[in-house]
C-alpha cells in the first residue's frame, strides 16, 4: 500500500513540477502537509532532478508558522537531498538545510557533505577573491547608499575616493547664475508678501 | 523560452540551459562573468551586469546558488579597506531586481540571506510580506514603526535598509497621486528618515531628517509652482538630505514627464529642473540618476512644441548637462553628447551649443581622457567651424573662435595623438 502511495505522490509531483519552466511559483507549498512530506521523503530519491530542485525551492514559500510545525519533516527531506548523487540537488539542499529551523540560508559550504560540491564552491570563492585584489576604481555601491546621510554612508562605505579632475572651472555655469537669480526672486517675493 | 527563441536568441538559450545543467559549468561561467564586472569600466559595467543577472535568473536554483556565493564573498572580504567587496552586495541587489522584473518573488531567499529571520522574526515577517506584494500597507508599516520607535532596543537599521522598501517609501511620499492616509503619514516619514540617517545607535540626525522629509513632502503635495518659487531657499536646504533628494527626483520625474509640461511652462528654465541642478551640486552619488532623467527628457518627443521651441528646450536641457559636467559627472556627459553626434540624429546646432558652453567654463590642465573625447568635437568644422550657422549660434563669435582655437592649440601642445 505504501508503494502505491509513493507512486501516487511521485506522479503528482511530476505533474505539478515536471514542466520545462525553470521557475516555480511555489503553488505546491499550499498543498503540503506533514503526511505528504513524509511520503515525499520516501520517494524523493527516484524523482527527476528538475522535480527535486523545484520541490526544495517550494520550501521558501511555506508560511513561517507551517515552517515551524513541519520543521522535522522538511529537514528529513533535506537530509536525503544532501546525499543526492545529482550535484545541484545536493548543493541546494546544503544551502537550505538551516532554513526550516532558522529561516536563514546556510553559508558554511566548506563543510558540505558532497566533496565535489565543496571543492567547486571553495575554488569559486578563492578565485573571485583573487580577482578582487586587482580591482581598480570601479564604483558600484549598494543601492541603499543613495539614501544615506553622510555619516551613515561613511560607516557603510568608508571614505570615498576623490573624483578624477578633468579640468579647472574658470567661470560659473549658466545653471549657477540661474540659481542666484531664482533665490533673489524668491527673497523679493517673500519681502513683497510681508509688506502686504 | 519560446518567446526568446522566436526573438532569435537561440544561441543564448542553449548556452544558458546547458550551462545551468551542471553546477561545475555554471560555476565557471559565473566566475568569468563576475570577474568581467570587477575589471570593467563605467561604460561596460551596466551591460555586463544585465547579462550576468539575466544568466543568474535563468532558474531559481541558480539564483539561490549565486546569491549564497555573493554573500560568502562579501563576508570573506569584509576586512578589505576599500569599498570593493560592496560590489558583491550591489550585484546581489541587481539580481533581486532582475528577478522582480521577471515577476519572480524572491523575497524569502532575500530574507534568508539577511540573517534577521532568526533574531528578528516578527519585523522580518512584516517587511517580507510588503516586499512580496511590492506594496506598503498601514498595518505592517505600523508594526515596523513601533519596533523602531518604541522604548525597547530597536532592530538593526540594516533590516529596513532594503532598496525595494526604500523605493516604496519614496513612492508613497513623493509620487503624485499616491494615496497616503494622513493619519499614518508620519510613520512612513519616520521609517524613511530612520533608515537614511541612523548610524549604528547614533540617532542625532533622525529628527532633522524627519523635518526635512516632512517639509518637502508638504511642498510637493499641496503647492503650485508659484509657492515652490517662494519656498526655494527652504527647499534647497532640505535637498541637502540625500533621501529628500531621492524624493524630489521621484516627484520631478512625474511632473516633467507630463505630456504638456514644457508647453505649459512659462519660464526659460522651469523651477523643477533648477531643483535637479541643486541636487547635482549637493550629491555626487545622485549624478547618474539625475543624468538619466535629463537624457530621457532630451530624447523625448515634444511634438506639441514648434521646432524652434523644441530646440530651445533641448538647449535648456544641455545647460543641465553642463552643470552635471561642471560638478564632476564629466565623462558620462561628454560620452553621451559624442554618441548623439555619432548617431547623427541630433541637430548639430545642439552639439555646437554644448561644446561652446563647456569651453566657456573650463580651463587647463585637462585630463587626457577628457581631451580624447572632447577634442574631436571641438576640431570638427561642422560643429565649431566659422560657417554662418556657427556664427549665428554664438553671440560673441570672435570670443568663441578664440576659445576654440585656444583649446585646440593647448591640447595639441600638451597631449599626444
Amino acid at each position: 500500500m505504501a508503494n502505491v502511495r509513493d507512486s501516487d505522490i511521485s506522479l503528482w509531483l511530476h505533474n505539478k513540477l515536471g514542466s520545462s519552466e525553470s521557475w516555480t511559483s511555489g503553488s505546491i507549498s499550499s498543498q503540503l502537509t506533514p503526511d505528504v512530506l513524509r511520503n515525499i521523503k520516501e520517494c524523493f530519491i527516484d524523482l527527476q532532478t528538475q522535480v527535486k530542485l523545484k520541490l526544495l525551492l517550494s520550501f521558501f514559500h511555506i508560511p513561517r508558522r507551517n515552517l515551524d510545525e513541519w520543521k522535522h519533516e522538511l529537514e528529513e527531506i533535506l537530509e536525503v537531498a544532501i546525499a543526492d548523487t545529482e550535484q545541484w540537488v545536493a548543493m541546494l539542499a546544503e544551502m537550505m538545510k538551516s532554513y526550516p529551523s532558522s529561516g536563514c540560508l546556510n553559508f558554511e559550504l566548506s563543510d558540505a557533505d558532497n566533496e565535489d560540491n565543496r571543492r567547486i564552491f571553495e575554488d569559486l570563492v578563492h578565485e573571485v577573491t583573487g580577482e578582487l585584489k586587482n580591482v581598480k576604481d570601479l564604483n558600484l555601491l549598494p543601492l541603499e547608499c543613495h539614501y544615506l546621510n553622510k555619516n551613515a554612508l561613511q560607516s557603510v562605505v568608508g571614505t570615498q575616493k576623490q573624483p578624477v579632475k578633468h579640468f579647472t572651472i574658470k567661470r560659473k555655469s549658466k545653471s549657477a547664475n540661474l540659481r542666484a537669480e531664482l533665490l533673489q526672486k524668491a527673497a523679493d517675493a517673500v519681502k513683497t508678501n510681508t509688506k502686504k | 523560452i519560446k518567446l526568446i527563441s522566436d526573438a532569435g536568441f537561440q544561441g543564448e538559450i542553449t548556452s544558458i540551459s546547458t550551462a545551468a545543467q551542471q553546477i561545475e559549468v555554471f560555476s565557471r561561467i559565473l566566475k568569468t562573468s563576475v570577474s568581467k564586472i570587477l575589471h570593467s569600466n563605467d561604460d561596460e559595467v551596466n551591460k555586463l551586469m544585465t547579462e550576468t543577472t539575466q544568466m543568474i535568473c535563468h532558474a531559481e536554483h541558480t539564483l539561490v546558488y549565486s546569491q549564497v556565493l555573493l554573500h560568502v564573498l562579501m563576508k570573506h572580504n569584509s576586512s578589505m579597506k576599500n569599498a570593493s567587496p560592496l560590489i558583491f552586495k550591489r550585484l546581489s541587489q541587481e539580481i533581486v531586481r532582475t528577478a522582480r522584473d521577471q515577476n519572480h518573488d524572491v523575497t524569502h531567499v532575500l530574507m534568508g540571506l539577511s540573517g534577521f529571520n532568526s533574531s528578528y522574526p516578527n519585523e522580518t515577517h512584516v517587511l517580507s510580506s510588503m516586499l512580496s506584494k511590492n506594496a506598503l500597507n498601514p498595518a505592517d508599516i505600523n508594526a515596523l514603526f513601533k519596533a523602531y520607535s518604541g522604548t525597547k532596543v530597536p532592530p538593526p537599521v540594516e533590516l529596513i535598509r532594503v532598496p525595494q522598501f526604500l523605493e516604496l517609501l519614496i513612492d508613497a511620499l513623493f509620487k503624485p497621486g499616491s494615496k497616503l492616509n494622513p493619519e499614518h503619514k508620519s510613520k512612513y516619514v519616520y521609517l524613511l528618515a530612520y533608515a537614511s540617517s541612523v548610524n549604528g545607535i547614533n540617532q542625532t540626525e533622525l529628527k532633522p531628517t524627519i523635518n526635512a522629509i516632512e517639509k518637502v513632502h508638504e511642498i510637493c503635495y499641496s503647492k503650485g509652482t508659484n509657492e515652490i518659487n517662494t519656498e526655494l531657499q527652504g527647499l534647497f536646504q532640505c535637498i541637502r538630505t540625500p533621501c529628500v533628494s531621492m524624493g524630489v527626483i521621484r516627484w520631478v520625474h512625474s511632473v516633467v514627464t507630463e505630456p504638456s509640461y514644457f508647453k505649459l511652462s512659462t519660464e526659460h528654465t522651469p523651477v523643477h529642473l533648477a531643483l535637479l541642478d541643486e541636487i547635482v551640486c549637493c550629491h555626487t552619488l545622485l549624478h547618474q540618476k539625475v543624468f538619466e532623467l535629463i537624457t530621457m527628457l532630451f530624447e523625448s518627443k515634444q511634438d506639441e512644441l514648434e521646432i524652434l521651441v523644441q530646440l530651445e528646450v533641448k538647449k535648456m536641457l544641455i545647460d543641465r548637462m553642463v552643470n552635471l559636467l561642471a560638478r564632476g559627472h564629466v565623462l558620462p556627459v561628454v560620452k553621451y553628447i559624442r554618441a548623439c553626434w555619432g548617431k547623427g540624429d541630433t541637430d548639430v546646432s545642439l552639439i555646437r551649443y554644448f561644446v561652446t558652453e563647456v569651453l566657456d567654463i573650463i580651463s587647463p590642465p585637462y585630463s587626457s581622457e577628457f581631451v580624447e573625447l572632447f577634442l574631436p568635437m571641438v576640431e570638427n568644422d561642422e560643429i565649431t567651424g566659422g560657417n554662418a550657422a556657427g556664427a549665428a549660434a554664438s553671440s560673441t563669435t570672435a570670443d568663441s573662435t578664440d576659445v576654440v582655437s585656444e583649446f585646440i592649440v593647448h591640447c595639441r601642445a600638451t597631449h599626444k595623438y
